[in-house]
């Protein structure tokens, strides 16, 4: 959503924009950090864990090839559950067989997964997917309000609620429950967590099966329009940038994924908002990417652990 | 029995005059293959084939830098990029004249210089950051840093794409693949000699272990980035030559998510084709670079031919996952497993398939975390 600076709106239109778009990010690198923390892996296919999520939501929703018709409600949770099933899936037949193997190994079994997905996603069905907002099934006014003129929309709204609704639901879970200590101290130690009687294979089970519903909820949240759900889209667009804001954030930090997404999303609204203050840099195609870049970088070579996170 | 006796018990060689002839038959096969086929066929024939050639121009770029320093490349596409660019805007020709062959041999010289430099950028980034984070920088480089680069208007023909016509001696499509040819043989040639040089020992130090390597005075930082400006210069050939091969350059090739395909699709070819193998990299490149055409035969006279064409792009997406999930779960070694002993066996080496060649599957696993 790159947008040309608009001096009626100011300053409030990129801060809006890059807030909403933030959260985006901070949706889909939730499930990163989630997988990062307990497991020590980058997931390649956590944006196709939304994408499938975004299909069977639609599919359902509208009672396309053939399935059922159902309320929306119900696609929507059936839309999650598919993503849910679907990480459970990858967890059993293609990261524990590779549980040993060095973590870049790793990386590429989950770079197969997406493409897998993305393709499987593509033959079931290849054109734009966008799901109803949540304003049209209730049928109410879209816009939620307005400041400055600048529109504020339900459907905005509702992921960064979400968002950061499941960043604190899952920052408690890892500080209070058992099984959230279980998950980190296998992430620690394998061997010695088996020592003292964790499952490492139902651990690594529950913090895929988390990643699903994350994935799966920010598919959900995210594939309305005027963002065009096609296969792969996910992974081409949302991803790349979602790592990055987890990165920044804090790869190990579950508030470090909300920091780092809205921090990320407001740098490339406001870079590509063509602002008097840097004068060119809107101008240039892909500005705000390049601006994301550039912090990453700064944050790799000065931070690496992050600004929230506690260890590399 | 003397050990020596022994060994030649176990090796049990075929009579060799049989295996002589059968080595010749199957490099005949292979030199027809290669060489006439495509320009027998004609048609599109050659363009497919060079488009083959340069997936394997890239399949070794990219192997040399993941083989050599252990770090997965995510963004080689902006190197591809960058050379197919620079060779398009140094020659740019226009629509009416062929190149000078001058003119032609400088642009190949110039993009490989420029994509050399923007992967020494990226190994200088990479002497700080190691493994996922590396794979990461790579991704985001690939996507965003090239993207900005290839949008400047005036590099990219005003997004109508820069023209570059193919000198005259090159006009025909055979011929231009034969030059693709050429170019893998020096590129192999380099390859194969830098393995051999002192470059190429300190090189395979690093990868078995830095600490060590430093320890016997290895210069970490220089060799490191000797393998990414190798990496680049060959991936900016393969550049210019994918500039030649349709005699235009776009820059929604390497941007957005045709790049990014792109990126994943270098990836998937020398995983599968097994890390440490330089032959099944070979042709595991050469196969997805083939992979549409191949596919239209195979669709053609089936019954499955109107829902192939609707879903052209998924049925090989599907293909290249298939293929890269079975390769890292079950068969690390990748096609290296079995295309290095027929190599081997074809350069008069005994056939084998549980050889002590350089992929035992071992190396496949030393990609570094």
């Amino acid at each position: 959503m790159t947008l040309a600076f608009d001096p009626t709106t100011g300053l409030v239109s990129p801060l809006v924009h890059g807030l909403f778009q933030g959260s985006a990010y901070g949706l889909l690198g939730l499930g990163l950090v989630l997988l990062y923390k307990s497991n020590r892996i980058f997931n390649f296919a956590q944006g196709e864990f939304a994408g499938v999520a975004a299909l069977v939501a639609y599919l359902f929703d509208t009672g396309s090839k053939g399935l059922p018709k159902v309320p929306y409600a119900v696609a929507i949770l059936l839309g999650v559950a598919a993503a849910v099933l679907v990480a459970l899936l990858t967890e059993r037949l293609v990261v524990r067989p590779m549980f040993h193997r060095p973590r870049v190994v790793l990386l590429v079994g989950t770079v197969g997964v997406a493409l897998f997905l993305i393709a499987v996603e593509g033959l079931v069905y290849q054109d734009i997917a966008a799901l109803r907002p949540i304003d049209q099934a209730l049928s109410i006014d879209p816009i939620f309000t307005r400041l400055d003129r600048v529109p504020v929309l339900w459907s905005d709204l509702a992921k960064l609620i979400m968002l950061l609704a499941l960043a604190a639901a899952a920052f408690l879970f890892f500080r209070l429950s058992r099984m959230g200590t279980a998950i980190l101290a296998v992430s620690q130690d394998a061997t010695a967590a088996r020592a003292v009687g964790i499952s490492v294979e139902r651990t690594s089970m529950l913090a895929w099966g988390l990643a699903g519903l994350t994935g799966g909820i920010a598919g959900v949240l995210l594939a309305v329009p005027p963002f065009s759900t096609t296969p792969g889209i996910f992974t081409g667009t949302i991803l790349t940038t979602a790592f990055a804001a987890a990165v920044v954030g804090g790869i190990t930090s579950l508030p470090g994924a909300f920091v780092g997404g809205v921090l990320v999303g407001l740098v490339q609204e406001f870079a590509s908002a063509d602002l008097p203050l840097v004068p060119g840099l809107g101008s240039i195609r892909g500005g705000g990417e390049l601006a994301v870049a550039i912090v990453l970088l700064g944050i790799l070579l000065v931070r690496p652990k992050g600004l929230l996170g506690s260890e590399t | 029995m003397t050990a020596e006796a022994s060994l030649a018990h176990h090796a049990r060689p075929g009579t060799p005059v049989a295996s002589w002839v059968g080595r010749v038959i199957v490099w005949l096969g292979l030199g027809y293959l290669v060489l006439l086929l495509p320009g027998a066929i004609g048609g599109e024939a050659s363009l497919d084939a060079s488009q083959a050639a340069i997936y394997v121009l890239i399949g070794l770029s990219l192997h040399i830098l993941i083989g050599y320093t252990g770090q997965i490349s995510l963004g080689h596409q902006a190197f591809v990029g960058t050379g197919s660019l620079v060779a398009a805007n140094v020659v740019s020709t226009g629509t009416s004249h062929a190149a000078e062959p001058v003119h032609f041999g400088l642009s190949l010289v110039a993009a490989a210089a420029a994509a050399a430099a923007a992967a020494v950028v990226l190994g200088a980034v990479a002497l700080r950051i190691t493994g996922l984070y590396l794979a990461l920088v790579t991704l985001v480089f690939g996507s965003v840093a090239a993207n900005a680069i290839f949008s400047i208007s005036s590099l990219n023909g005003h997004e109508a794409g820069v023209t570059a016509l193919r000198p005259a001696s090159l006009v025909t499509d055979y011929r231009f693949y034969l030059f693709c040819l050429l170019l893998i043989v020096l590129v192999m040639y380099v390859d194969i000699q830098l393995g051999k040089s002192k470059t190429g020992r300190a090189l395979a130090a690093l990868q078995e272990n830095e600490l060590v390597a430093q320890a016997f005075a290895v210069n970490v930082m220089k060799f490191k980035l000797i393998a990414f400006a190798l990496s680049g210069a060959f991936a900016g050939l393969a550049g210019a030559l994918y500039t030649y091969r349709v005699q235009s350059f776009s820059d929604k090739n390497f941007s957005g998510t045709p790049g990014f395909n792109l990126a994943l699709i270098f990836v998937v070819m020398v995983v599968v084709g097994g890390l440490g193998s330089r032959a099944g990299v070979v042709v595991a490149s050469a196969f997805f670079g083939l992979i549409d055409v191949l596919l239209d035969l195979a669709a053609k006279h089936t019954f499955m031919a109107q829902y192939y064409s609707d879903h052209k792009q998924y049925v090989s997406g599907l293909i290249g996952a298939l293929l890269l999930l079975q390769t890292v779960i079950l068969n690390p070694g990748g096609l290296g497993q079995v295309v290095d002993p027929v190599a081997r066996w074809l350069r008069g080496g005994r056939f084998s398939l549980h050889g002590h060649g350089p992929t035992s599957g071992s190396r496949a696993a030393d990609v570094r975390a």
